[in-house]
């Protein structure tokens, strides 16, 4: 001890752009989108990008317990499924109970359909929906994010929240496939058919039914 | 006809029911508790797979030859009951209400071009119901590494607007409620519980013989003033079993 002062500085040189961001996102339970990550680490885009690449290489999920993804706007780091049944066991808490094939439906008719109202969604079900829509706002799934000016009474508007983009482990919404792209279009066929069919079949059946009361 | 889909008791005073016990993706533990949570609303009917609880009560009691399994007739008939009502119930909670979309209100069938549609456009979402059931799975066990942070208090910042509400809210005297629609007043708390003192003298009470002769209102305020006097500790009031004879007895 020479009595002199030393200052203690972070070494910025000694943390590589790849430590930083990661530090960054242990920390965080939220995605952080890369602008923050930028003014965080005061890295430039193409160094903070090169630093994610090699990050996730590093927490590839064949090779680590963490994984880095790429969701919701953002990049976080979280543990790898394959690990999830020992991290249950270790935070005593179950996973969530599966969402039902009800509330899929719903999910499925507001990101693609939506933001739509309580009654759009109940119309292009064709069953009501209330208590399935009302389960997924608990669940942080499904958020009011406006209302319906040219309806009467200005019905809440719902869309899909953050938390969903997490649980599907997407982007954004355009990261998922086209509505068109997921039916088989022989599928479609078939219901065209069926149902030109069935007018057929009642086309028949009003005619019968006149020519007897005639 | 809706029957209690809880009513599960035996006419020897057994529960037919109660050693079945179910495991859905909503839940696992007794039918029985699937039953209850059902009707206190706790549990969405909508979540509650039936095709799935049949399948699994046919699996657990599978049919024997007759007279071998005691009591296998009530058990099933209650099963028959309950699940029958549970139909029901989930029937008519996916009726649509009538709050439809604008111009589709009409009572009109819809034409085949517009069936047409709507089934195509059901389709779709169906597909994409599934692959998103998919990915849900995939994604599913994946906790982040970091965990939520309180915010610290000098961090907490009110806006201007927020802050002029709240004073204003604060400073601001409540509006008096109208009353002009209330009748006037023919009974009172101190009345009634006068004459619930004055007959606990004789001993304890039944509260149907003290309401016997009253309104529904004298009843109403009876029952209120007999909780007062109660939380007093000025009597006890004693039930037998739920929805049971009252009775209200003196404490001293």
């Amino acid at each position: 001890m020479n009595g002199e002062r030393q200052e203690i500085t972070p070494d910025r040189a000694a943390a590589s752009p790849a430590a930083r961001i990661e530090a960054i996102l242990l920390v965080s339970p939220q995605p952080v989108p890369l602008p923050a990550l930028l003014s965080a680490t005061a890295l430039p885009e193409p160094e903070a990008r090169e630093a994610i690449e090699e990050l996730k290489s590093r927490y590839s999920p064949a090779a680590s317990g963490i994984v880095l993804r790429e969701v919701a706007g953002g990049f976080q780091l979280a543990t790898n499924p394959l690990c999830s049944a020992a991290v249950e066991r270790f935070r005593e808490e179950a996973r969530p109970a599966p969402l039902s094939g009800a509330a899929h439906e719903v999910l499925s008719c507001v990101l693609y359909l939506g933001p739509l109202t309580r009654a759009a969604i109940n119309a292009a079900r064709g069953v009501n929906s209330d208590a399935v829509v009302r389960n997924l706002i608990d669940r942080n799934l499904l958020i009011e994010a406006g209302h319906d000016q040219n309806r009467p009474g200005t019905p809440a508007l719902l869309d899909v929240t953050e938390d969903f983009l997490l649980a599907a482990g997407a982007r954004n919404r355009d990261d998922f496939p086209a509505l068109d792209d997921i039916v088989d279009p022989e599928e479609i066929s078939r219901v065209r058919e069926r149902v030109g069919r069935l007018d057929g079949e009642t086309d028949r059946l009003e005619s019968t039914q006149k020519g007897g009361k005639e | 006809m809706t029957a209690d889909p809880t009513s599960t008791e035996q006419p020897g005073g057994g529960r037919a029911l109660a050693a079945f016990t179910v495991e859905l993706d909503v839940y696992s533990g007794p039918y029985e508790g699937l039953l209850a949570l059902i009707l206190k609303d706790e549990l969405e009917i909508f979540e509650v797979p039936l095709r799935e609880l049949v399948t699994l009560y046919r699996d657990t009691n599978p049919p024997g030859p007759p007279g071998e399994s005691p009591g296998a007739l009530e058990r099933d008939t209650d099963f028959v009951d309950s699940a029958t009502s549970l139909v029901l119930l989930k029937g008519r909670a996916l009726v649509p209400t009538a709050e439809v979309e604008g111009e589709e209100a009409e009572d009109e069938a819809p034409s085949p071009q517009d069936l047409e549609e709507r089934l195509v456009t059901y389709l779709k979402i169906r597909r994409g119901a599934e692959a998103l059931a998919e990915r849900f799975a995939q994604n599913a066990g994946l906790y982040a590494s970091g965990h939520f942070l309180r915010p610290r208090p000098e961090r907490l910042v009110v806006g201007k607007e927020r802050l002029a509400k709240a004073a204003r809210r604060a400073f601001s005297r409540t509006a008096e409620p109208k009353v002009s629609h209330l009748g006037p007043i023919t009974v009172t708390l101190q009345e009634l519980a006068a004459l619930i003192r004055t007959s606990l003298v004789r001993g304890p009470l039944s509260f149907e013989d003290l309401v016997r002769d009253m309104d529904r209102l004298r009843s109403a305020v009876a029952f209120s003033a007999a909780l007062s006097m109660a939380a007093e500790g000025r009597l006890t009031l004693s039930q037998s079993e739920p929805f049971g004879p009252l009775t209200l007895e003196p404490t001293e």
